[in-house]
């Protein structure tokens, strides 16, 4: 087992480099760099001092060296500054000599994507565990069909559209919850709980939002696994031991078809940083959807790099997780590891 | 279980509403007293970057940088040049040296004075090298600038420069005290500014809003607002949402959200009062002039005449925006009253190319010359009213005989794979509607090289006289009638067709009092630091 677990880490190392090879160039195959947008037609600036900036960022010299540069820093896990006018870190808070702290961009954009995407991610699986479970106990009768039906829709909807109506019809007509942002104006003057509250109403909307789309799939993942686990035949073993109903389908039926839903979670975790770039732009939260589009408008090419390095991390550290999951989970899988 | 969420979601909801206050019914009507206090909350799409304004390129970071810093003269309401906190300026005989004198007992918001030391430090800043700024060249122009005394500030040009005041009206002054030390492209000031006008920054949110508070040792005097919230929003539907849920105070809006939603909600129009000033830009349809058959003064001529103006203006912005027929604001000195758009004539249109040698052998619609059929694609940038004006003009040239296509390119790309390349036919693109009549950098035929702005290839020996004479002339009788001459040449060529000036449409809350209204040329919001909000208007929170 551990030598597979050396063996996997050790193979993440090539993969990285490659991803980011191609990424960096993929990247740089879109015309423009950060000068085109930045006072690009202002005729109050000069191309000289476009040409100058273009000389500081490197961005005058080949694209390979460019590439070197790059894996030159981040071996030392430097992700660097942004190109914008702010100049802020890309990763993590840098202090200055005077004491101040500039956060880094992903540092303060992570936090935010993640917990809507936590809280959304358990309400999927909650949900849509249960929703296939009655499925597929009900296979083609009503309840089947309602709730088919019903996540078709969730999928299908336009989510944009959807939280523009929400936000008309629970922030204006009957302000019960805050249309965009955060929190509430005076939020700093409220008690802990008035604020865990505000946080609360305002992560409602967009994490129901963001759930929406993922009930689909899941739900009939759990529908057809289940179904074909009702078919085996440890089931009609159980079913004759005279068992109960309930723990033929919750104890014995259940546990099996959820070990395919490993590898889901598993292939789960990268979404987990990619924000909605409409979601966040809507609902006017500042999370890493809304900073990669920008980024990637602005040719912003260290904030890119550095969003898209994390990710193919987290990418192959899900797959790999998911892997170790499933070993653990099914002995069959434990068993081949280890041969 | 799916029934139990919602039964919970709903359950939320109503617990909820329980605990929201009703919404108060305030009275809008009437006459209020100034006085001072309360908050305005308004919304930016965008955040701002960097609050020092020679660094930072984005609208948004001016927005905010202007509240903060002061500048040694101001445009006023009728934008003629006013003092800020210069209280006058000399310019010499041989109009090359203009001197500054400082108001006294200006005072930083740290309570450092403020003196032309500040000032000549500002300007070594703005033309050093290793400063990263875009806006260096028009200050680099001047020979020797130096601080005499603590009040004055004198500057010599190389040779006499007119829009040399200009530059002194955009160029926000910044404290030595605190900067000289500092390395200006990555200092935490531009994050935290000691400024000297009528704002200091009282907190940033990333991310989420950025509040000014009042500035009591203002040099300007106490405006009277005291809070001013910025909230990001990025997507203008939540923003029209937030303003007409009472959350914000004012936002621009679009032509449909002002001439059609607003004004169909009587709900609405209790609460929102409706703005409009004259923008501070114009679109034009802009040829590639070294692209045949644009090179012809004729054809441009019978574009210009087959386009119906007014009809965009309709269409595009229903109907709020002006036609224009020079680059500078109507109704400013600058602005040519003799001159007029060339009016809707299909017949002369179709006249003109055919004196041009376009005729339709063929008879399949489409005008052709030595066997070439005129079809040409019109360039824009991810803009709706610009496509939407393509699409208008699209109909129009297809009436007389050609034959336009319309292709829509994100913004990077467009500029560097098309506007450097000169690898287009025609754009529709905008410029501004600029305050100094100097047009040097887009007309001259020296400015042509990929990067500059005369990228449509314009060359008139007469215009780069006429450019060149209005940089040196001070005169600013001499300099109108330069710069009209220079527009009547330009509408008579026509080497872009200008199409329209929108206006900018704004929403505010009725609470917000002493608004201009119809407003002055340098728009609604020359007055800002007048505004007032009547403490029965205010909001509950601000109260608190």
């Amino acid at each position: 087992m551990l030598h597979y677990l050396i063996k996997r880490l050790l193979w993440m190392i090539p993969m990285l480099i490659g991803i980011s090879l191609i990424s960096f160039f993929i990247m740089h195959l879109a015309p423009g760099d950060i000068t085109a947008s930045e006072s690009a037609f202002n005729p109050k600036a000069s191309e000289e001092s476009r040409q100058k900036l273009r000389a500081l960022y490197n961005l005058d010299k080949p694209l390979i060296t460019q590439y070197n540069l790059w894996l030159k820093r981040i071996i030392k896990l430097d992700f660097g500054n942004s190109f914008a006018s702010h100049q802020r870190p890309v990763l993590w808070e840098i202090k200055d000599t005077k004491g101040n702290i500039s956060k880094g961009m992903i540092q303060e954009a992570l936090p935010i994507t993640l917990m809507i995407n936590l809280i959304g991610l358990l309400i999927i699986f909650s949900t849509s565990i249960f929703l296939g479970v009655i499925s597929a106990v009900n296979q083609n009768r009503w309840p089947d069909r309602l709730i088919t039906i019903i996540v078709f829709i969730g999928f299908a909807i336009p989510g944009f559209w959807l939280a523009l109506l929400l936000m008309y019809w629970t922030g204006v007509t009957h302000s019960w919850l805050p249309i965009s942002g955060l929190h509430s104006a005076g939020y700093e003057k409220m008690g802990h709980l008035a604020q865990y509250t505000d946080l609360f109403k305002h992560l409602i909307l967009p994490v129901f939002i963001s759930s929406l789309g993922g009930l689909a799939s899941i739900s009939l993942y759990v529908r057809n696994g289940m179904l074909d686990v009702l078919q085996q035949e440890f089931i009609t073993t159980a079913r004759a031991k005279g068992l109960s109903e309930n723990k033929v389908i919750y104890g014995h039926a259940l546990r099996n078809t959820l070990l395919p839903l490993i590898t889901i979670i598993g292939l789960s975790i990268p979404g987990l940083i990619g924000g909605s770039v409409i979601g966040e732009s809507i609902f006017a939260i500042s999370g890493m959807g809304k900073l990669f589009f920008d980024a990637v408008l602005m040719r912003d090419f260290p904030v890119i790099m550095g969003i898209l390095t994390i990710g193919s991390v987290l990418t192959l550290f899900g797959n790999l997780i998911a892997d170790i999951g499933y070993a653990w989970a099914d002995p069959r899988i434990r068993r081949g590891i280890s041969n | 279980m799916c029934r139990n969420y919602i039964i919970f979601l709903f359950a939320i909801l109503f617990l909820n509403a329980c605990g929201n206050k009703k919404e108060v019914l305030y009275n809008f009507e009437g006459q209020f007293e100034k006085e001072k206090g309360g908050m305005l909350t308004d919304a930016m799409s965008g955040e701002p970057s960097n609050l020092i304004s020679m660094i930072a390129g984005d609208s948004a970071s001016s927005a905010i940088s202007g509240n903060i810093f002061n500048k040694l003269i101001k445009y006023d309401k009728n934008l003629d040049l006013a003092s800020e906190i210069a209280e006058k300026w000399i310019i010499s005989n041989d109009q090359k040296t203009i001197t500054f004198f400082l108001k006294k007992n200006l005072k930083w918001e740290d309570g450092y004075d403020l003196s032309s030391e500040d000032v000549l430090f500002t300007w070594k800043l703005i033309t050093d090298d290793k400063t990263r700024t875009p806006y260096g060249s028009d200050y680099k122009l001047v020979e020797k600038a130096e601080a005499p005394d603590l009040y004055t500030f004198k500057v010599t040009y190389k040779k006499a420069y007119a829009p040399a005041l200009d530059t002194w009206a955009s160029l926000q002054i910044l404290p030595k005290h605190i900067l000289k030390d500092e390395d200006i492209n990555n200092t935490f000031f531009s994050r935290k500014p000691i400024g000297s006008s009528y704002y200091k920054l009282s907190r940033w949110m990333n991310g989420e809003k950025l509040t000014l508070e009042a500035s009591t040792s203002s040099v300007m005097g106490l405006p009277n607002i005291n809070k001013l919230t910025s909230r990001f929003i990025p997507d203008t539907s939540s923003q029209f949402l937030e303003l007409i849920a009472d959350n914000i105070d004012l936002m621009n809006i679009n032509p449909i959200q002002y001439a059609r939603v607003i004004p169909s909600r009587p709900d609405l129009e209790k609460k929102l009062a409706l703005y409009k000033e004259l923008g501070n830009s114009y679109t034009y349809l802009g040829f590639n002039l070294n692209h045949t058959p644009f090179n012809d003064i004729k054809i441009r001529q019978a574009i210009n005449y087959a386009i119906d103006k007014q009809e965009v203006i309709d269409g595009v912005l229903l109907g709020l925006g002006e036609p224009v027929a020079s680059p500078y604001k109507p109704g400013t000195r600058w602005s040519n009253k003799e001159l007029h758009p060339y009016p809707y004539n299909k017949d002369r249109a179709i006249q003109l190319l055919n004196e041009a040698g376009f005729i339709d052998t063929n008879h399949d619609g489409i005008l052709e010359k030595n066997g070439k059929s005129f079809t040409f694609e019109i360039l824009t940038n991810q803009n709706k009213q610009r496509e939407m004006t393509a699409v208008l003009i699209q109909r129009r040239l297809k009436d007389v005989g050609i034959d336009v296509k319309i292709r829509v390119i994100e913004w990077a790309s467009f500029v560097n794979q098309y506007i450097k390349t000169g690898d287009f036919d025609a754009v529709i693109l905008g410029w501004s509607l600029s305050l100094d009549p100097d047009q040097y950098n887009i007309w001259h035929s020296s400015q042509q090289k990929p990067g500059q702005f005369n990228f449509i290839g314009y060359t008139n020996k007469e215009v780069d006289n006429l450019l060149e004479q209005g940089r040196t002339e001070l005169n600013i009788d001499k300099r109108e009638k330069i710069y009209h001459t220079f527009s009547k040449i330009l509408l008579d060529e026509s080497p872009v067709i200008y199409l329209y000036a929108g206006y900018g449409l704004m929403a505010i809350s009725k609470r917000i009092k002493g608004i201009d209204s119809p407003a002055p040329p340098a728009g609604i919001a020359y007055n800002s630091y007048d505004w007032f909000i009547p403490s029965t208007l205010r909001r509950n929170e601000i109260t608190e």
